[in-house]
């Protein structure tokens, strides 16, 4: 057998031809560079993402505006949703379990790489398949276009009657690639976490992002596949005449809504704990304790999981359920803030007390536990039938669904990137232009996602492409577009921060964060093989042990 | 830890790098492809597609090709993790003294169930009694009750009402014995934040503030059953429950509050009076006489 130098094919190695890179990229089965592959698709498709939604927003900033058509309007929002949702947030997720989670574990990489690889290309090849609409499609109009349909594609407007070219093909197709992708992960993840655990780490031993990733990885398993089977449907439908979701021949438009939100509520948790896990991680770090109560935290992340799965129908209050279903799904959905609410106070119970580090990662963990608590109330709003049935379709769900995507999601992405990035690149992104980042996008949100709330309560609905100026929607719009200049700024700083960083960066070594788990044990960016022999542990926290031999852990656990 | 003095080898070995999963994906996707493209993609892509998954498990298969990275030089490796011993700070029963904590003691929750079923039963006695004085039968305040779940109900007549459902008294049951348990353990809870006055606050203060909030919503979550409840009866019955519940738990024995406790204590972190000896160390005598 050859031996290969490591630093030769290690990130970060010895330079290369950029044809020898490429290939090295293009064949990787390192769950490292997978990771990257994954994080660089998600960051370019969410610059595509803001761009489709900043065009939105100048249409939106004047009453009466004619900017862009309204067909041009109709494929922006769906591209923008099914972009930030499936391009962006979901392989966002996977690229930084991806590279952190076998660390984690004191694996050497995951249980099947090359189905991890052959999942990262589904999901890229989906995505363009996606975007290749704009060529490839014969829209409504008879012209090459994107799909038209907003994120949920509800019925009948898939039909063929109403969506007569190709462009809804392309959505159904391009999704269901991705999702097949998105499922080889997450079987990868769980028969990772399940079997490749280092030595004396116990399910109740394993960090908390592990866990949770754990949850997210079955709720995927668990979902994914009823869309596929919607998709197949709909298929049908448009290709052989089948009739599942036309109501007229005996099919049912309701049923697409449920086979759609029993996927797409959980996919809200699925986007939305792998937030929890990174700020489960960075919060107790910057503060320099325990995490709080980590038991109840496992509990209440797989009885958010569980919960998930019985709340579909509060997206259908609207469509005029039963009073049982309706009481149960209120009922069911907010039972869902308990768990929520047990991990908000602990992460307050694991700050309260600390020594408190205001670094830019823990800048945006607190951001996000501010602006997630008024996502919670908004949720709890919406929850309760009679008031969704005022608020459905208006922009105050479009700002609460914000205020956790970008309000929760967003942030602890931010703050994983500014975790992470040193582990990754060798290297520290800068503290003064995180701050820089931190307090724009704050800025920005705040503009943008609290004036939405007003404009849904004033009545204004969500997707319509241009409004009357005697409504007093406009002031509000005006502020929301302001918003988003904030937003553009804010992520600017932080693509110059990474380009920057990565010439001329503080070496970080190889743990610059003075943290507690396996990731840090080993070199930054890690060789391919991640530990020269595969570590034991006896703690939650095996690092700490190793600091603090006369305090160890274990003793506590 | 063994796990910080790597053994000497000479290399791990790894799988090897692939391009079969990129062209595997590549030809599932042009096979989708082709469905809104031609016919054509499609051939293309399902041939690819095969062809990848053929040369993937004719290298995965009888064992997957993997191929021996090379250690790093030591001088490359990860440091050695410095031991930084007596730096743990271990918080101290008060936190500094700047929380407030109230109340030091509290009632069982046992109490407060206990309070519920009878606060339960004296607010029974009393709709009872509003039944049979108002419409001659003691079934209308319990129809009413399951009203909130059966909305068939909130538009009965007087003489539906008066009769006795099943279906109905199930339900009223299960609705009365649960929030009155509920609130009965909200009593036990919050009683002695207020020592002074327990009775008034609880038998008083809290259904009065109680039968506000219910009177102003009710009309806008269920009209119809709005305009069936008599507002004196209401008051009246919420008074029994809280006079009742707030007096049988005020009379309760009161145990310590976790307040007092460190809080590393409370998070389950440390347990004071633990043993850090270990099973090799002789065993301790005890105190002499």
């Amino acid at each position: 057998m050859t031996v290969i130098d490591s630093e030769a094919v290690a990130i970060g190695g010895v330079r290369q031809g950029w044809l020898d890179a490429l290939h090295g990229w293009v064949t990787t089965v390192d769950h490292k560079r997978i990771g990257i592959l994954y994080v660089g698709s998600a960051l370019f498709f969410m610059v595509i993402g803001g761009v489709e939604i900043s065009i939105i927003r100048l249409q939106l900033a004047q009453a009466e505006a004619h900017l862009i058509s309204p067909q041009t309007f109709n494929r922006l929002f769906t591209m923008h949703g099914t972009t930030m949702i499936f391009l962006f947030g979901m392989p966002m997720l996977f690229g930084i379990a991806n590279f952190v989670i076998p660390l984690m574990l004191g694996a050497r990489d995951l249980a099947f790489p090359r189905l991890n690889a052959f999942g990262f290309w589904l999901f890229l090849f989906g995505g363009f398949l996606l975007y290749y609409s704009y060529l490839g499609a014969e829209g409504l109009y008879g012209a090459g276009s994107a799909p038209d349909i907003g994120w949920f594609a509800y019925a009948p407007l898939t039909s063929k009657t109403f969506s007569p070219g190709n462009s809804t093909d392309y959505w159904i197709l391009a999704i269901l690639v991705s999702g097949f992708g998105s499922m080889l992960t997450s079987v990868n993840l769980i028969a990772t976490t399940l079997t490749m655990r280092c030595k004396g780490m116990t399910l109740m031993r394993m960090p908390m992002m592990v866990w949770i990733m754990l949850v997210v990885s079955v709720l995927v398993v668990l979902v994914i596949p009823p869309l596929t089977a919607a998709q197949v449907m709909l298929l049908l439908d448009r290709f052989l005449g089948a009739h599942f979701f036309d109501a007229q021949a005996g099919g049912s438009a309701l049923l697409w809504q449920h086979l759609f939100w029993f996927f797409g509520h959980p996919e809200v948790y699925i986007l939305m704990l792998p937030g929890f896990a990174y700020a489960s991680e960075i919060i107790p770090v910057f503060s320099r304790k325990v995490l709080f109560g980590y038991p109840a935290m496992v509990a209440a992340t797989v009885g958010i999981g569980v919960l998930s799965l019985g709340v579909w129908a509060h997206h259908m209050f609207a469509v005029g359920l039963s009073r049982d279903l309706n009481i149960f799904f209120t009922g069911s959905t907010l039972l869902v803030a308990v768990p929520t609410g047990i991990k908000i106070f602990n992460w307050l119970g694991t700050i309260y007390g600390g020594k408190i580090r205001f670094d830019t990662p823990m800048l945006f963990c607190l951001a996000f536990l501010a602006q997630f608590v008024v996502a919670g109330l908004t949720g709890v709003i919406l929850a309760i039938a009679p008031l969704d049935w005022q608020l459905s379709d208006s922009y105050f769900v479009v700002a609460h669904f914000h205020y956790v995507i970008v309000g929760g999601l967003l942030f602890t992405i931010f703050g994983a990137i500014y975790y992470w990035f040193p582990k990754v690149t060798g290297r520290r992104l800068s503290e003064t232009l995180g701050r820089w980042n931190f307090w724009l996008l704050v800025i920005g949100f705040q503009i943008t996602f609290t004036t939405m709330h007003v404009q849904g309560l004033l009545g204004m609905p969500r997707r319509i492409y241009t409004y009357p100026a005697d409504r007093g929607w406009e002031i509000w719009n005006q502020a929301t577009s302001v918003g988003v200049v904030f937003q553009i700024a804010a992520v600017a700083i932080f693509a110059f921060n990474v380009w920057r960083s990565l010439r001329k960066g503080q070496i970080a070594g190889d743990d610059p964060w003075d943290a507690w788990t396996l990731e840090w044990s080993t070199t930054s960016p890690p060789p391919s093989y991640n530990f020269e022999t595969i570590p034991e542990v006896q703690s939650r926290r095996p690092l700490w042990d190793l600091k603090h031999p006369d305090d160890p852990d274990g003793i506590h656990e | 830890m063994s796990w910080q003095d790597p053994e000497r080898v000479e290399g791990i070995d790894l799988p090897a790098p692939t391009h079969w999963p990129i062209v595997t994906a590549f030809g599932v996707t042009l096979t989708f492809a082709g469905l809104v493209t031609s016919g054509l993609v499609t051939c293309v892509g399902f041939v690819t597609a095969i062809v990848a998954v053929v040369g993937w498990w004719r290298e995965t298969l009888p064992e997957p090709r993997e191929e021996r990275i090379a250690l790093r030089p030591p001088e490359q490796r990860a440091h050695a993790v410095v031991p930084v011993p007596g730096a743990v700070e271990h918080l101290t029963v008060g936190e500094a003294g700047h929380r407030v904590r109230i109340p030091v003691d509290i009632h069982r929750y046992s109490a407060g169930i206990r309070g519920g079923l009878v606060g339960a039963a004296a607010m029974a006695v009393v709709a009872v009694a509003y039944g049979l004085i108002a419409y001659a039968s003691p079934w209308v305040p319990i129809n009413l009750l399951a009203a909130m779940v059966i909305p068939s109900l909130a538009h009965a007549d007087p003489a539906e009402l008066s009769r006795f459902l099943p279906a109905a008294f199930g339900l009223a049951a299960v609705i009365h014995l649960g929030i009155s348990i509920l609130v009965g353990l909200i009593y036990a809870a919050i009683l002695p934040m207020f020592p002074r006055r327990p009775v008034l606050v609880g038998g008083l203060v809290f259904p009065l503030l109680w039968s506000a909030v219910v009177w102003s919503s009710l009309g806008i979550l269920n009209p119809a059953l709005n305009e069936r409840i008599d507002w004196v009866w209401f008051v009246a019955s919420q008074f029994a429950f809280g006079l009742a519940a707030g007096f049988v738990i005020s009379r309760t024995e009161r145990v310590e509050t976790l307040q007092t406790w460190p809080l590393a204590v409370r998070a389950g972190l440390e347990g004071t009076g633990l043993d850090r000896s270990g099973p090799d160390d002789p065993p301790r005598e005890g105190p002499e006489a």
